[in-house]
């Protein structure tokens, strides 16, 4: 075990392979910057994808893209913008001790993130009940195009998957706020809140390139 | 980065002597004891030996279709496994040996349990992700193996759409295993860069760190961008399969060579994920046994690098024949010849170490000998392979099967038996028997060649790959590949009984048995559960062998802590011990 | 240097109304029909600015080590890169879709 210099720090949260908070909180952060590197070259694939039929089938995306609402797009973007700075709030009130604040910017991001969701949801019933289902499955008529379906499989791919790391997001909060709760936070260890809200700011800057892409065509 | 009271670049550190202990009573391996306290460990050591079990089964698995193939090929007609079974063999023969075999085989096998030992850190930065990574291969693998026993898949480990999209096994399961793997791969690689740059011992700077680390370093970049985009990869042929997204099935307006692009742009690098590391490998042995100072440390150290940039520019030349513009062919090819020079480089770096060293052919350095050769041969063809022209007559034949068998079993699975030798003492405290490793080291060579050279002769006279059948003129070099697997497969078997016997009647290893220099050699065989029971200090080079044993055995001697790695150490040796 | 950045509650709305802004402009400008290929540029160059905005100041990489800032770069550099050289090919060939 490694010998805490300070007196009054609280180290429970130390692990004993580890020299002292800070090297463990930088390790941490640094691992998380990491992971963000595949994740934005997991979602590159799907980048390619749409770069590559655009490229082909420019005609195509301007007619699909009428069917999405670029008015529920921009209010999903507003959304998760509001919900960045609520976890950036979270993230603050957690380095200045204040554990009630953590605890409430947390829950209005959870908030925010259901709203999304919620937003989501709606969008995909309406295309679902026109016939525009992802795939082999695509019935709808409404496209002059011949690989209308191919738009809409990149649609699906692309906002489905960040939907799930929606989810994944709204579930990793709820834990931080059972862990608030719990007092395991405080101004020296708030490294889980940090790297969430790493993960959350890279899942809301995904969305600001998937508006523009897929709603803001025309 | 400086937090503590010390501003200056340098510091000073009482350090003292801290002599390995020689056969100790308590070491990891007998201090938590069970299978429960195995199979929950947070230890990085024993999390490799986890791996080094699973994988040795894999490679025993692969083997077994391997020697099925062969077999299958001693007769131009069917001889014992009809045409679809034979699909089916080779696809899992590739999937196996490269997703469970030789991805996780340096990095998680011996980076794991190496790669703290030589920072000087106690654990890797993340234990419980370690631990995470081997769980989710072994669900990655549990799905494999429910793949073969549902159905089977023949498409070949690249699961080429459209056939992949269509064909009646059992794909799905198959490429969510290796979907779940990747995530293995990836935290793995996670791991590493992190603790490479976090926990590194007072004195180690980006100068002092072994080779092998930069090969680790180098692979686990790849690791994480190049793994994400398989991941990708594979969920859209799921996709493909399960709600015909068309994205890659031209009936539904897709374009299947995008999904070699895809696919590639993974699989390429992937190669070098599985070569990289035994770069490493093969550069701690060469040292270690020539007594010498490795040559061109900067060239060897940031040629890991190149390869690992370049090899992300080249994944083209898979695809000379498949369809995409001559442009694009062009370039590829042109870059494919780019990867020859780093690679040279460290050839000739390790040639110039060995040169006029005192060199001691231990086990370790005849399989680092063979490796050597074998590479090179395996190298060499990939030119011919990377020139389009040449591309055109060799594409699909049992050329590129020798040349891809070159390079990752002359090549990587050499580099790895040469580390497996190496750090086998470290590992259990107990020698094996070097006569029967080198007769078995001996077997493998005479084995191989006589397995792979003939392929090179078959492949350019127009045998394609991949088929269960061929016509007559070939027969005779088919016959003696074929005893060569089994020459192979002789080898394997010598090795696994006296790595066995060294286990349970092996004489007990001292703590450096080799004499290195290295870190990971000044401490106990086995080491002690948390590696270290002092910080260690170092003020030489990995490879200074110039210098006394005892300035490589230095730790800070009270219990202050000052683990900031990115200083440089001054050192003042008042308290040393006298040996 | 320092991975521990305070930023002041005043400064977070700061960057939050930004973005509300250029999410603002993104919609407004397709109002006025900027002739291709100019407007995917305007549109993506207000993304990426949202996106280099949310990285800096919410993600707090200007005050973070470089090998982080490093680690961010080298995600988008071979992001490009996979994009760029898919591009070589599926951008020159003789049958844009091979037909089967």
């Amino acid at each position: 075990m490694s010998q805490p210099s300070a007196t009054e720090e609280r180290l429970e949260h130390l692990k004993h392979y580890f020299i002292d908070s800070d090297q463990q909180f930088e390790a941490s952060k640094m691992g998380m910057w990491v992971f963000l590197v595949t994740e934005i070259l997991f979602f590159g694939g799907l980048f390619l994808a749409y770069i590559v039929y655009r490229a082909w089938y420019p005609e195509l995306y301007l007619l699909a893209s009428e069917e999405l609402h670029t008015f529920w797009g921009a209010v999903n973007t507003v959304v998760l913008i509001g919900s960045s700075l609520t976890v950036a709030m979270a993230i603050r009130s957690a380095q200045l001790n204040q554990i009630k604040g953590l605890i409430i910017n947390l829950w209005i991001t959870i908030g925010l993130a259901c709203v999304f969701m919620v937003i989501k949801y709606f969008e995909y019933a309406e295309k679902f009940g026109k016939g525009i289902l992802p795939g082999g499955y695509y019935t709808y008529e409404g496209i002059e195009h011949e690989q209308a379906n191919i738009f809409f499989s990149i649609y699906y791919m692309m906002t489905g998957l960040h939907g799930i790391h929606v989810l994944v997001g709204i579930g990793l909060m709820l834990w931080l706020v059972y862990k608030a709760k719990k007092k395991v936070f405080h101004s020296g260890y708030y490294t889980p809140v940090e790297i969430t809200g790493l993960y959350w700011h890279l899942v809301d800057i995904i969305w600001i390139f998937l508006f523009p892409l897929l709603y803001l065509i025309d | 980065m400086a937090t503590n009271e010390e501003n200056s670049n340098t510091k000073k550190l009482q350090v003292r002597r801290f002599k390995p202990e020689e056969n100790p009573e308590k070491h990891y391996l007998n201090e938590e004891k069970g299978i429960w306290a195995w199979m929950t460990t947070v230890d990085h050591k024993k999390i490799g030996l986890l791996y080094l079990g699973s994988i040795t089964f894999f490679f025993f698995v692969g083997g077994v279709l391997a020697l099925l193939l062969r077999t299958e090929l001693l007769t131009p007609a069917q001889s014992f496994i009809d045409a679809d079974t034979y699909n089916q063999v080779f696809t899992l023969h590739g999937a196996i040996m490269i997703f469970f075999f030789l991805i996780p085989s340096v990095p998680a096998v011996l980076g794991n349990f190496v790669l703290p030992l030589q920072l000087g850190a106690k654990d890797v930065a993340f234990p419980r992700l370690n631990l995470a990574s081997y769980y989710i291969y072994v669900i990655g693998a549990a799905f494999t193996l429910f793949a073969i026993f549902t159905g089977g898949v023949d498409t070949g480990w690249t699961f080429y759409t459209p056939y992949s999209a269509t064909t009646s096994g059992n794909v799905m399961a198959m490429t969510f295993g290796v979907f779940i793997l990747g995530f293995s791969s990836i935290l793995t690689g996670l791991n590493f860069i992190v603790t490479i740059h976090k926990m590194r011992a007072p004195g180690i700077t980006w100068n002092k760190l072994p080779l092998n680390l930069w090969g680790l370093y180098a692979t686990s970049l790849i690791q994480i961008l190049a793994t994400p985009v398989l991941a990708i990869t594979l969920l859209l042929l799921t996709m493909e399969r399960l709600l015909q997204i068309g994205i890659f099935d031209p009936a539904l307006g897709g374009d299947p060579v995008l999904y070699q692009h895809f696919f590639w742009f993974y699989s390429h690098p992937a190669v070098y994920i599985m070569i990289v590391p035994g770069f490493g490998i093969i550069s701690e042995v060469i040292s270690t046994f020539s007594r010498k100072v490795i040559f061109g440390y900067w060239a060897i150290a940031l040629s890991s690098l190149a390869i690992a940039f370049i090899g992300f520019l080249v994944w083209g030349h898979h695809m000379f024949t498949a369809g995409q513009s001559s442009l694009a062919n062009m370039v590829f090819s042109f870059l494919t010849f780019l990867v020859g020079i780093p690679t040279g480089i460290k050839i000739f770096n390790w040639l110039a170490t060995m040169y006029r060293g005192s060199i001691d052919m231990k086990t370790p350095m005849l399989y680092a000998q063979v490796f050597l050769f074998l590479f090179t041969i395996g190298g060499f063809t990939g030119i011919m392979l990377g020139a389009l022209s040449v591309d055109i007559h060799l594409h699909d034949t049992y050329y590129v099967v020798a040349h891809f068998h070159y390079v990752m079993m002359g090549g990587m699975v050499m580099a790895f038996l040469a580390g497996l030798h190496y750090w086998w003492p470290k590992m259990f405290g107990k020698m094996y028997s070097e006569f029967w490793a080198k007769i078995s080291c001996a077997i493998l060579f005479v084995g191989f060649n006589m397995t792979f050279l003939p392929q090179f002769v078959m492949g350019a006279q127009g045998m394609p790959r991949r088929y269960f059948n061929y016509i007559d003129q070939f027969q005779s070099f088919h016959q003696f590949s074929t005893i060569g697997a089994y020459v192979m497969g002789v080898a394997f078997v010598i090795m696994a009984i006296y790595l066995v016997h060294s286990l349970l009647k092996g004489k007990r290893a001292s703590s450096n048995p080799w004499g290195s220099r290295a870190l990971e050699w000044q401490i106990s065989s086995p080491p002690s559960l948390h590696n270290f029971h002092h910080v260690p200090v170092i003020v030489n080079g990995p490879y200074d062998y110039h210098k006394p044993m005892s300035e490589f055995q230095l730790g800070i001697a009270a219990s202050h802590n000052g683990h900031h790695a990115e200083e440089a150490v001054s050192v003042s040796q008042s308290e040393k011990e006298q040996a | 240097m320092s991975g521990h950045h305070i930023s002041s509650a005043k400064f977070l709305w700061g960057v939050a109304l930004a973005l509300f802004v250029l999410t603002f402009i993104t919609v407004a400008v397709t109002w006025i029909q900027i002739p291709e290929p100019w407007n995917i540029v305007v549109a993506i160059a207000i993304a990426v600015v949202k996106a280099l905005i949310v990285v800096a100041f919410f993600m707090n990489l200007w005050w973070d080590s470089k090998f982080n800032v490093l680690l961010f770069i080298m995600s988008i550099a071979f992001f490009l890169l996979l994009i760029g050289i898919t591009l070589l090919d599926t951008l020159y060939r003789v049958d844009p879709v091979p037909s089967f």
